[in-house]
């Protein structure tokens, strides 16, 4: 089993479904004191490992204190945790299985954050996965739940349901003809967002955006997951008639000249990687040149934390040369 | 017309900020809008705007004189932040939080999973008659009589089904 980024995806890259929970009689964890967060910790391991099911097997706990900073961040780079879970230092823990696929954060902005990340469109399945954690745990822990609110959570944004769902699609013609502002305008007056690539607040780089629901009280885990997957469907058909316009020939340029450079590069940012990956990703997907690569993987393993937890820690410009160099390597192979 | 910033795209976003009386206008492509952070608004950090809608409370001050009796939070405390200190602040603060609840979801009534915690749900020890003539004592000892003859009649009551 790999994870979601090593697989091939089209315009729908990732799906990713979190369920927001919290255990009655502890404070939320801005509230919560230490010896409360050692108690959550123990119980919700306890709850998931010593249940003698099928998941328990493929889980492994990890306490986040033990973990080097350079992996935390690579987890983030790798869609495993949030950036805010990150920033939580000591007092966090994860349950992970070996793909990945599942991660259950513990002592995020909520008590329990079930995380279930696959590729490419999967919605249904991934909930599904989500659904059955959410009632293993629910079985032995007590959530804290009010009849008319639903699930409580530390944000009210959460309440209800506590079902954020996402999908990670690659955008590059809606970016190109500036469809994304009014695209953005759109999903956000019917309940929900469009944002860049790491979730809140960041820039969208290789034209990878993220669109999730908002809305988690009043409307049913069913009925947010098919509204999204019908917004979705229209963003990704608009995205197709657009790529259909593109000058083929323009495309295909754009894309072996970004393969050329990726190839042949001694020094590339981040940045740059990201935008020349992009172009090759369109390239394959469109059907117009033929490489046996897979950008997303390469985007992934090639951002900044990623190569230091590989390589150690590296100065910007290290990280640079050394990112040209993988990529050389495995593009060579690829002729 | 061209975005002013990147002077490649064609300007798609209109950007008209008053500050201090001083009226400025930008036009700006997609991409540069986002970058300078004017798509996200709104979005960018839902607790941040969401503190911002507390502070419109016109009954702040009076709920500010409450505190949740688990985790002490006031009004104040979950306006400032954005967050909720606890459950039971949702049991507290019910009636100042319902209308911002109604803005954000447009709906103050959940419709989706109920837990099923029948397993685990806190049911009360089923209580004997020894712990009932215990407590008894103890009432009858602090000389809480009113309460005690509660209980006395509610151990007649439980002697009289256990001999039927």
């Amino acid at each position: 089993m790999s994870s979601w980024y090593t697989k091939e995806s089209s315009i729908a890259v990732s799906t990713r479904v979190r369920l927001a929970r919290n255990l009655s009689g502890i404070p939320f964890p801005s509230r919560m004191s230490n010896e409360q967060f050692e108690e959550l910790k123990q119980r919700a391991k306890s709850a998931i490992c010593d249940s003698n099911t099928p998941f328990a097997k493929n889980l492994n706990f990890i306490d986040m204190a033990s973990v080097p900073e350079n992996e935390i961040n690579a987890m983030v780079e790798r869609h495993i945790i949030s950036p805010e879970f990150a920033k939580r230092g000591g007092r966090s823990a994860i349950i992970l299985s070996k793909d990945e696929s599942i991660s259950i954060m513990i002592g995020e902005e909520d008590h329990i954050r079930i995380q279930v990340i696959l590729d490419g469109l999967k919605l249904e399945e991934a909930y599904d996965i989500a659904e059955q954690i959410d009632s293993l745990l629910d079985s032995r822990l007590h959530f804290a739940f009010d009849e008319n609110l639903g699930f409580l959570t530390e944000c009210p944004t959460n309440l209800g349901t506590g079902l954020r769902a996402s999908l990670m699609l690659h955008l590059p013609a809606c970016e190109s003809s500036g469809e994304i502002a009014s695209l953005s305008d759109t999903v956000n007056k019917i309940g929900f967002t469009v944002r860049g690539m790491y979730g809140e607040g960041s820039k969208a780089g290789a034209s990878l955006y993220q669109i999730s629901n908002q809305i988690t009280l009043g409307l049913s885990e069913k009925n947010a997951l098919d509204n999204l997957k019908s917004i979705t469907a229209r963003i990704i058909e608009k995205e197709e008639n657009l790529r259909s316009s593109l000058n083929k020939l323009k495309v295909e340029d754009m894309a072996y000249r970004a393969l050329g450079v990726l190839k042949n590069c001694r020094i590339i940012t981040s940045n740059e990687m990201m935008n020349l990956l992009s172009r090759i990703k369109l390239g394959i997907d469109m059907g117009i040149i033929e490489e046996k690569i897979n950008p997303i993987e390469l985007l992934i393993s090639n951002q900044r934390f990623m190569l230091m937890k590989k390589f150690g820690e590296m100065q910007p410009e290290e990280r640079d040369i050394q990112r040209a160099s993988n990529l050389r390597e495995i593009l060579q192979q690829e002729v | 017309m061209l975005c002013e910033k990147c002077k490649k795209n064609m300007a798609t976003t209109h950007i008209r900020s008053v500050v201090n009386g001083i009226v400025s206008e930008k036009n700006l492509c997609a991409a540069c809008a986002t970058e300078e952070g004017y798509n996200d608004i709104g979005h960018n950090s839902l607790a941040s705007m969401l503190a911002s809608m507390f502070h419109e409370a016109p009954s702040r001050s009076l709920a500010s004189q409450t505190r949740c009796s688990v985790c002490n939070s006031t009004f104040d405390d979950i306006a400032s932040t954005g967050k909720v200190g606890c459950a039971n602040c949702y049991k507290t603060f019910y009636t100042e939080l319902l209308p911002y609840l109604k803005r954000v979801h447009g709906s103050t009534k959940h419709a989706g999973k109920v837990p099923c915690r029948a397993p685990l749900m806190v049911k009360p020890e089923k209580e004997t008659i020894e712990d009932l003539r215990l407590e008894l004592n103890r009432l009858v000892s602090e000389e809480k009589y009113e309460e005690a003859a509660v209980l006395r009649d509610k151990i007649r009551g439980m002697e009289a089904n256990n001999n039927e």
